[in-house]
């Protein structure tokens, strides 16, 4: 029993994509630029060459939100998604149906199809493969060259990243749609 | 529902493994490669929670060697993991090194032994056994000519054949192979990369050095583009600091990278005038007095020389400001804001191909406004770090009498001085383009007939293709050492399959540092198909020609003959049997190189753990999640040389007198040539790198497509907008040398006079499913420019035009 979260140094992000590659050999996802788990998030630069802003090309390195009071779970007719012992957002591909309400429902748009089973798939924190096997890291912050992400127990007071989000000033994505999500981003 | 392909279907065999055919295929399966494609798209493999094995590897996906882990499961390679245990790679596996795995599981890698039965180039292949395709290396067949008989008729001129190898472990077991051969003509990746900056630096500074991003305060990263082009440790290092977290970063560069991106500043170059902008930042301290005095006048040698080489030639930042097009104040401010924060201060040494033809000057400026900062041999600053010894292993170099010097044509350079017609100065993998280009134009001292490549793609790595295809169609035996069905084994008369890295223990490394340490690859799975290590190969190559070309050197070398005479033929062939290095397995070699220095230890902790170093048991620890310690701060190498160059004087070099008689600017110089001119209605072309391919190594990786289908063309937006250039069109980029096509991406990241793509798409083979013609060639169209010092290649020296097609 945990309540798993992870906290993201998004400014160490420099788009390289090491996360997704690895997140999709871990877990087994299918190839396809519209097959993801996690993705890192780009936008075309403002101004004029050589008048850039820089902010503006920021790197936002994202997944499903894991949000603790999460719109997909709410508005599954089947209960196929559901919250883990650890309170991580799952789906249950026998109950799944695709009728791809989740899909709509949630903000941050962290879900997919996936082709082999026909029900929809997104990030799980490596539940059924690297913490099954007692693993502490996801796969994406494992391999990260300049190590965005912090996993961990967010109701253990000693975890690192309670550690952090006490320390350090971050922010969620989309706060103010009250989905409490479970990804901080630090600043 | 899209066809499943998984790995261990593949292992099973019940892929179509389509043998390489080459244009021969014709035009209906041309068509039919499309649907092909899809239907070949392997999965990745879910990684299980039973039992698994983990086996400690070196990547080979780009040139960096970082640790990895590879999980195995049921004899399958599910997932390859960072190794947290190897200070350079710091427990991180960029995208390429992820998807190593489809390099081990890619449908067309090659399989078998193969001998060319088509016309040259067009890539008909009959399989062979190993024997036959040593046979064929010997002897020929009715389509090429042996060995034997080109040695023979050049009189055993063993530099009739060309050995030429890219860069890797394995790369030194096949320059034994060609040491022991006797060849004088070796060309590898060197004058194709990074050869300016490692000899700008090394006579500047004495060596090449890192530097130490880990501590340094202020950085210039000019023409260097960590955030994309992976440098182990350099690229971890520097991007947790940058935005005001403890490293200013001023990114110098043509175009907006994702380096500009996590920069403090990023300042628009014009390409090739970065050496004016380092010398108005010497200015700037030299008329400032901003340079550390007492450093300079211990450790810098002919400053004085080079200061009124700077005042009197004024080097002023306005001066720059209207070469460089970055504002004087800007460089007034960096100059001053270096020298603040020195010795912690760097300006970046960078990695990469020479772009401009004043590369060479640039690099020397570049260390001597490092060296005049103090900021050498120090920590923050530029460092040598220490390097662990490895015990040498025996090698065979036979003299053969017969055998020429490299094929360079001497010319007086200054009176009574002797230097090359291409370059200044010949290094030791020479200059590829000036070599080729000669070959072509029949400017060779003797004949070359025959060449033996090694893990090294002349056809997309060097500028103007069609030479390249040029010159392997002219060359009577050509023979390829490859993995994949590249462009370049297209155009070989005896292909010998390689296995992939995943699938061999290579030589053992030294990797020096800050924190230094030795690592190994270590073999994760038997050689699949047919296909062997190089070592392998070469043994068993060695055991069919040794002894017949031996017979050559009998016949014309007098030496030979009468050492014979004097004592016998036995004893003599000892010191000629090309077999002799190859005999030793490569994990008994590996262990003799580090048993006698650290004992059975360190054989074991390179097996277990992939990387040794002493008192690593002691040293290394977890720190957190993230994080590890190698070597406590105190036993970190920032100094190894109290804090000067590791040239012979000890000192830095301002001015070399020894340049000056090969024609060479003695110390760096600004010439109205190296102005950045561009005419009406062109374009100058620029090409790079970026953080999910590796050249054209990784062209056919299915993983890595799937991040990055192909590349594209970088144009300014506002110029794409007047040309009526949408994202996606097909674009024709023609120069003098040829022509490529690549599809438009119109973006605000270029100047309006400047085309960006990246290097290593468009492969012509068709054997490479994902890769043939995917993209465009960069080297089809970059004109065949060296620069003077080493005959280098400028890749950014080319004008272009475009057309919408």
């Amino acid at each position: 029993m945990a309540r798993y979260g992870m906290a993201l140094d998004y400014k160490n992000c420099i788009n390289c994509k090491a996360c997704e590659v690895a997140c999709k050999e871990e877990n087994g996802v299918l190839l396809g630029a519209d097959k993801h788990r996690i993705w890192v998030g780009v936008k075309e630069i403002e101004g004029e060459y050589p008048l850039l802003d820089i902010v503006s090309s920021t790197f936002m390195p994202s997944q499903c939100q894991h949000c603790d009071d999460a719109p997909c779970e709410m508005v599954c007719p089947t209960h196929a998604t559901y919250y883990d012992d650890n309170n991580v957002v799952r789906v249950d591909v026998d109950k799944c149906i695709l009728c791809s309400y989740c899909m709509n429902a949630c903000p941050y748009d962290a879900r997919y199809v996936d082709d082999r089973t026909m029900t929809v798939d997104k990030c799980t924190f490596c539940s059924d493969t690297r913490l099954e096997r007692g693993e502490v890291t996801t796969a994406c912050q494992n391999t990260c060259p300049t190590k965005v992400r912090t996993f961990g127990d967010l109701d253990d007071p000693d975890s690192e990243i309670s550690e952090l989000l006490r320390t350090r000033e971050h922010f969620s994505l989309k706060a103010n749609l009250g989905t409490k999500p479970k990804l901080f981003y630090l600043t | 529902m899209q066809v499943e392909v998984s790995r261990r279907k593949f292992l099973q065999g019940s892929v179509a493994m389509s043998i390489v055919g080459g244009s021969s295929i014709g035009v209906t399966n041309l068509l039919a490669s499309h649907n092909e494609k899809e239907s070949k798209t392997s999965i990745t493999t879910k990684t299980g929670t039973g039992e698994a094995k983990e086996i400690a590897t070196l990547c080979e996906m780009c040139v960096n060697k970082c640790a990895a882990l590879a999980r195995v499961e049921d004899g399958i390679v599910t997932k390859l993991n960072p190794n947290p245990r190897f200070p350079k790679s710091k427990n991180m596996l960029c995208p390429r090194g992820n998807a190593g795995i489809q390099a081990l599981y890619d449908p067309d890698r090659l399989k078998h032994p193969m001998i060319r039965v088509g016309k040259k180039g067009e890539g008909e292949f009959k399989k062979v056994s190993w024997e036959e395709a040593y046979e064929a290396i010997l002897n020929g067949t009715d389509k090429f000519t042996g060995m034997n008989k080109i040695l023979d008729e050049e009189k055993d001129n063993r530099s009739s054949f060309l050995f030429c190898a890219g860069e890797g472990m394995a790369e030194h077991t096949f320059k034994q192979f060609y040491s022991a051969f006797g060849s004088a003509n070796w060309l590898n990746h060197a004058s194709l990369c990074l050869q300016t900056v490692i000899s700008g630096y090394g006579v500047t500074l004495g060596g090449y050095p890192q530097a130490d991003l880990d501590n340094a305060e202020y950085v210039i990263m000019a023409g260097a583009n960590r955030a994309e082009a992976i440098v182990t440790p350099d690229t971890m290092d520097i991007f947790k600091r940058t935005k005001r977290r403890g490293a200013k970063l001023i990114c110098i560069d043509p175009r907006f990278t994702n380096t500009a991106a996590k920069a403090d500043k990023w300042l628009a170059i014009n390409p090739g005038t970065d050496l004016a902008f380092v010398l108005a930042l010497t200015y700037v301290v030299i008329t400032e007095e901003l340079y550390d005095k007492k450093y300079v006048e211990e450790n810098v040698a002919g400053f004085d020389k080079y200061k009124v080489n700077i005042l009197d030639n004024k080097y002023t930042p306005e001066w720059a400001e209207k070469i460089t097009n970055i504002k004087a104040k800007e460089i007034y401010k960096i100059a001053r804001e270096f020298m603040a924060h020195a010795p912690k201060a760097v300006y970046y040494p960078g990695r990469r191909s020479t772009f401009s033809n004043n590369d060479f000057q640039l690099r020397r400026a570049m260390a001597i406004f490092q060296g005049i900062s103090g900021g050498v041999d120090t920590k923050g600053g530029l460092v040598f770090g220490k390097k662990l010894k490895l015990s040498p292993h025996a090698s065979l170099v036979p003299l053969y009498d017969r055998a020429q010097a490299r094929a360079v044509n001497k010319v007086e350079r200054t009176k009574g001085q002797v230097g090359y017609s291409d370059c200044a100065v010949v290094s030791g993998g020479g200059s590829w383009v000036g070599w080729r280009n000669r070959y072509l134009e029949n400017k060779m001292p003797y004949n070359v007939r025959g060449m033996f490549i090694y893990k090294h793609n002349p056809m997309m790595n060097m500028p103007n293709t069609q030479k390249t295809a040029q010159m392997l169609e002219k060359m009577e035996l050509v023979v390829a050492i490859d993995t994949m069905p590249s462009d370049t084994v297209m155009y070989a008369d005896v292909v010998l399959p390689e296995c992939t890295y995943l699938e061999r223990t290579d030589p053992v490394k030294t990797f020096g540092g800050v924190e230094p340490s030795i690592a190994q690859r270590n073999k994760v799975l038997d050689p699949m198909f047919e296909t062997k290590p190089v070592m392998e190969i070469l043994r068993g190559l060695t055991e069919k020609i040794s002894k017949p070309i031996f017979d050559i050197t009998k016949k014309y070398d007098e030496e030979v003959q009468s050492e014979i005479k004097d004592s016998s033929e036995e004893e003599v062939y000892a010191e000629f049997d090309l077999t002799k290095p190859f005999e030793h397995s490569q994990e008994e070699v590996n262990e003799h190189m580090v048993k006698g220095l650290y004992g059975e230890e360190a054989v074991e902790a390179l097996k277990k753990h992939g990387v040794f170093y002493p008192d690593m048991d002691k040293y290394f620890k977890q720190v957190s999640a993230n994080e590890h310690q190698y070597y406590p701060q105190k036993k970190k190498y920032y100094s190894v040389n109290g804090g000067k160059a590791k040239t012979e004087s000890k000192k830095v070099e301002c001015y070399l007198p020894n340049l000056a008689k090969k024609c060479v600017d003695p110390m760096p110089m600004w010439h109205d040539e190296y102005n950045f001119n561009v005419p009406n209605g062109k374009f100058r072309l620029l090409t790079g790198r970026h953080a999910q391919f590796t050249q054209s190594g990784t062209s056919n990786n299915a993983v890595l497509r799937d991040l990055m289908p192909e590349n594209y063309l970088w144009i300014n937006r506002r110029v794409a907008e007047k040309k009526h250039i949408k994202f996606g069109d097909m674009i024709e980029i023609s120069s003098s040398v040829g022509k490529t096509r690549i599809k438009a991406y119109p973006t605000e990241k270029i100047a309006p006079n400047q085309l960006f793509f990246v290097h290593g798409f468009g492969e012509e083979s068709e054997s490479l499913t994902w890769a043939y013609k995917n993209g465009g060639n960069d080297n089809a169209v970059i004109e065949d420019i060296i620069e003077p010092v080493y005959g280098a290649s400028s890749m950014h020296e080319t004008n272009v035009e475009i057309r919408k097609v």
